[in-house]
Order: C-alpha cells, then sequence, then structure tokens
C-alpha cells in the first residue's frame, strides 16, 4: 500500500518529469500567490492566464508546434496585457481590477480567432489545462531555470515588494524602487504561469498559485511562515494529484488542483487562523 | 534668508482639485527647523496642502521648493492610514521598515528600535500582530516608525487623532524633541487650545485668504470669526 504512494514515480520517467516539474512549479508560485492575495490581486493572475493565449497561438501560427516559440508568445503577450492594464488604471484611474478584466477577454477572444486561422486546431484544452505527463527534459530544465530566477528575485525585491503591499505611499516616500518592484513582481507572475502552461496549463498553474496561498492563511499570521506553508500544500498537492491521475486514469493538470482545492476547504474549515470550526471567527474582514 | 536656512518655499502656490482651486496664491517661506500648525475648517484644503509639500501631488499654478532629499527627506503621515489590519506581520517589522536605507550593523538596529518602542511606549507589543492593535497603537507604531527615519521634514496629518491623553503628552513631547535635533516640521492639527499653547507659528488656511503668524493671535481671531 506505502509502495503505491511511490511505484509510479520510481517506475516511470514521465511520471518523475512531471513530480520534479510539478514540485518546482509550487515551489516558485507559493510566494507569488501569496503577495497576489495579500496585494488584494487574486484573479489577476487568471486574467493574465487567458492573456497568453493569443501570444502562444501566434507563436505556434509562425512556428508551428515549438515549445520555445509559443512560450516567447505567450510570455510577450502575458507581459502586454499586464503592462497594458496597468497603464490603463495609472493613468486614467481605472481601478486594475476592472482594466484586467477588460482586456483579457479581447485577448482571449483574439487567441481562440488566431488559432482558428491558422488552418489547424491547435488542442486549445491542452493550452489552457495542459498535460503533466507531457513534461520532457527541455521543458523540465525550463522549468528549473524559472524557478530558481525567480526565486532569486523575489528574494531581492522580498523587502521593497512588502513595503509596496503594505503601505506603498511610504515606499514611496524612502525609496524610488517602488514602480519597479510592482512590475518585476507582475513579471514573475506572467513568467510562472507560462512555464507552467507547459506542464499543468495556464488555468491550472493559477490554481496552483493561489490555492495554497489562500489556504495557507488559515494556517499562520506571519509572512514568511505563510510561504513555507504554501509550498509545502503546493508540492504535496502536486504528489496527490499525480497519484490520482495515475491510478484513475485522471488528466493531471485538474486533479493537482482538485487537491489544492482540497487543502483549501480542509484549510478554510479546521485552520486554527479564524477557521470555521475555530471558535474565534472572524466573519468581516478588518 | 539664504537658501540653506530654508526648507520650504511656496512662491504664488496654489492647489486643489484641477480648475477649482482651494485657497488665492499662496507665498509662503518656512526655515529649516521650524515648527508649524496648519489649521483651518474641513476641506479647507490642510491634507492637500501637505501632499503637495510631500511632493505626492502637483500644484495647480505656481511653484514650491522643499529643501529635503527626494528620498526618504521628508516623513509623511497620512490623515487616514489605509494599513492592511490582516497583513501578516508584527509591530516590530512595521517600526523597522523606518531604517529603510540606513547604514547600521544589526547591533544598532536593535538598540535604536528598543530604544524607540520604549519612547513611545510600545516596548511589550513588539511581537503583536497588526490585526491584534487598536487605533492608538498602530498610530503610535507609525510615529515611532518617523522617529526611525532620518527625515529632515515632518509632515503629520492630524496625527493625534488617534490618541489617548498619554498618547498626546507623548506626542507633543516628540514634537517638540524633533524641533530641538533640528528636524522641520508641518502639524495638521484640530486641536486648537494644544496648538496655541505648543506650537508658536501657525498658517491658516481659507479659501478667502491664508494667513501665516503667530498662533496666540491667529487662533484667538479663528476664535472670534466662528462665533460671529
Amino acid at each position: 500500500m506505502i509502495d503505491q504512494l511511490w511505484q509510479p514515480f520510481i517506475e516511470f520517467t514521465f511520471m518523475r518529469r512531471a513530480l520534479l516539474g510539478g514540485l518546482l512549479l509550487a515551489v516558485s508560485a507559493a510566494p507569488l500567490g501569496v503577495f497576489l492575495m495579500l496585494r488584494r490581486m487574486s484573479l489577476i493572475g487568471d486574467a493574465i492566464a487567458h492573456g497568453i493565449l493569443p501570444g502562444a497561438a501566434l507563436g505556434f501560427w509562425l512556428a508551428g508546434l515549438s515549445l520555445v516559440a509559443m512560450s516567447l508568445g505567450g510570455l510577450l503577450a502575458g507581459l502586454a496585457v499586464a503592462g497594458f492594464s496597468a497603464l490603463v488604471s495609472r493613468r486614467t484611474g481605472l481601478r486594475e481590477d476592472a482594466s484586467l478584466a477588460a482586456i483579457y477577454p479581447i485577448s482571449l477572444a483574439s487567441g481562440v480567432l488566431l488559432l482558428g486561422l491558422a488552418g489547424k486546431r491547435l488542442d486549445l484544452l491542452g493550452l489552457l489545462f495542459g498535460s503533466a505527463l507531457a513534461v520532457d527534459a527541455e521543458t523540465l530544465r525550463a522549468i528549473l531555470w524559472v524557478t530558481l530566477g525567480s526565486l532569486a528575485v523575489f528574494a531581492a525585491i522580498y523587502r521593497a515588494l512588502l513595503l509596496d503591499s503594505l503601505d506603498p505611499l511610504f515606499l514611496r516616500r524612502v525609496s524610488r524602487y517602488g514602480p519597479i518592484t510592482h512590475g518585476l513582481f507582475l513579471g514573475l507572475v506572467v513568467l510562472n504561469l507560462v512555464v507552467g502552461f507547459q506542464a499543468i496549463g495556464a488555468l491550472m498553474m493559477v490554481g496552483l498559485m493561489m490555492l495554497p496561498a489562500a489556504a495557507a492563511r488559515f494556517w499562520s499570521r506571519r509572512l514568511l511562515n505563510l510561504i513555507a506553508i504554501a509550498a509545502l500544500i503546493g508540492m504535496a498537492s502536486v504528489w496527490a494529484g499525480l497519484l490520482l491521475s495515475y491510478y484513475a486514469s485522471l488528466s493531471s493538470g485538474p486533479s493537482i488542483v482538485v487537491m489544492a482545492g482540497g487543502a483549501y476547504l480542509f484549510s478554510v474549515m479546521c485552520g486554527p487562523v479564524h477557521g470555521l470550526f475555530r471558535r474565534r471567527y472572524l466573519s468581516i474582514p478588518q | 534668508m539664504g537658501r540653506t536656512f530654508r526648507m520650504i518655499l511656496c512662491d504664488q502656490l496654489q492647489w486643489g482639485a484641477a480648475g477649482c482651486p482651494l485657497t488665492p496664491p499662496l507665498d509662503l517661506e518656512l526655515p529649516k527647523g521650524s515648527l508649524t500648525a496648519v489649521i483651518g475648517s474641513n476641506g479647507c484644503g490642510k491634507s492637500s496642502f501637505l501632499k503637495v509639500i510631500a511632493g505626492l501631488q502637483r500644484p495647480l499654478s505656481g511653484r514650491i521648493s522643499v529643501s529635503a532629499p527626494r528620498f526618504g527627506g521628508i516623513g509623511y503621515l497620512v490623515q487616514q492610514q489605509a494599513i492592511d489590519r490582516q497583513f501578516p506581520i508584527d509591530l516590530r517589522e512595521l517600526v523597522s521598515a523606518g531604517f529603510w536605507g540606513q547604514r547600521l550593523d544589526a547591533g544598532q538596529r536593535r538598540q535604536r528600535l528598543e530604544q524607540v518602542l520604549f519612547e513611545w511606549q510600545l516596548d511589550g507589543l513588539e511581537a503583536r500582530p497588526l490585526q491584534a492593535l487598536s487605533g492608538g497603537e498602530l498610530q503610535r507604531a507609525l510615529l515611532a516608525r518617523a522617529s526611525l527615519m532620518q527625515a529632515s521634514l515632518l509632515l503629520l496629518d492630524e496625527a493625534d487623532a488617534a490618541l489617548d491623553d498619554t498618547g498626546q503628552t507623548l506626542f507633543w513631547r516628540h514634537i517638540h524633541d524633533w524641533v530641538r535635533t533640528g528636524r522641520t516640521l508641518v502639524v495638521v492639527s484640530h486641536d486648537l487650545g494644544r496648538v496655541r499653547q505648543e506650537i508658536g507659528q501657525c498658517l491658516v488656511i481659507d479659501r478667502l485668504g491664508c494667513r501665516y503668524g503667530p498662533s496666540g493671535s491667529l487662533i484667538g481671531e479663528a476664535a472670534y470669526c466662528q462665533v460671529a
């Protein structure tokens, strides 16, 4: 019985790669998810993930089923969506969520149209939901580099990002790095979503980013603990999700996210920090 | 007055929403190390004036120059703190942000932090999460953060409003300490009695024209106007 928890990963290379890729993505996405939540930008990942589509489609149109071309296209489209909506909200005062909500359907629709123009129908579902079992050595290497790079950048901007999220006015008074920090942070979110769309799909990557972060909120009041807990929950979900997908012959991305969803529901109910079953619940967010 | 002694210079300055300035053009010169109160009725433009000084809002017309470094030179405490109380950090981390950009080793930081927490009667609350702080405690924490900064100009917008009697006493004692160490202060307050007692010079902001002078005479006049 215990063996069955490890056996698929020992026996099959593709399972091992999927596990390794998923664990790396979970670690890399956890701090980003926590900060998106703290900045009340939890839904932005979702919008950006949709926004990636036309870029990936354009890459597919120009270069065929090339991983590099599609990732590059996705990255550019994602950055354009995030950047344009930030520009609109900074210059016109439109709230950032409204601005993103306005641009991502444009992006998604044009992506679907581009795919139609391309003639051959690229598997749209595959792009949005991905397949962890298709992670090859090249993708795995890309995931590893993105994880290392994004953890390094995150560590470098951590203090400024913390202040920019808590008290942006104060940061603006003591440092010139506020806007750069904001931009780098959004860039990291886009980068992780793009590299994640290879492995578990752009939409599922949003789940792996946000669900562990939201779940962690019920376990600690300290920021660094939150990040660590989110990473652990994400890693456990990847592992359990891959087993579920292997034994029940289910699609891997959704299996992982369903597991993360289970962890979230459990945390909402039993978590010690304002969980539902605790006496001291907090009904009004303060 | 030489440039080196001047902190703030307003030259025909007007501010407010686009197209409707709140006051006639203001000429004002505040020397370094001065302590000035800004008073006036609600909506007269006191907070906007501080924002213009802090460089967070553009003036409508005229010029303002502030002789403090652009970053870290101005400490600014806004009127209504929009700090998210659920943010998962504790009081120590909030106050320590005042060290931004200063080169101190860990020992110096710890010593300085302990001293400031003691001065604002926050010792013992270091490990409290923001959520567990009262409004007055949070306000004192933000004042403590301002104490840690090396700012030569401090702009305090009704920073005394949330404080109890003890807090008020601490607040005014610090105001005088800050002035004594050479900082320039501009303080918005509605506590006219206290302002008259503690602050020598004040600026009354009024849509008919701003007046700058000794608080003793200006505040008496304002009170008289309200009666009439």
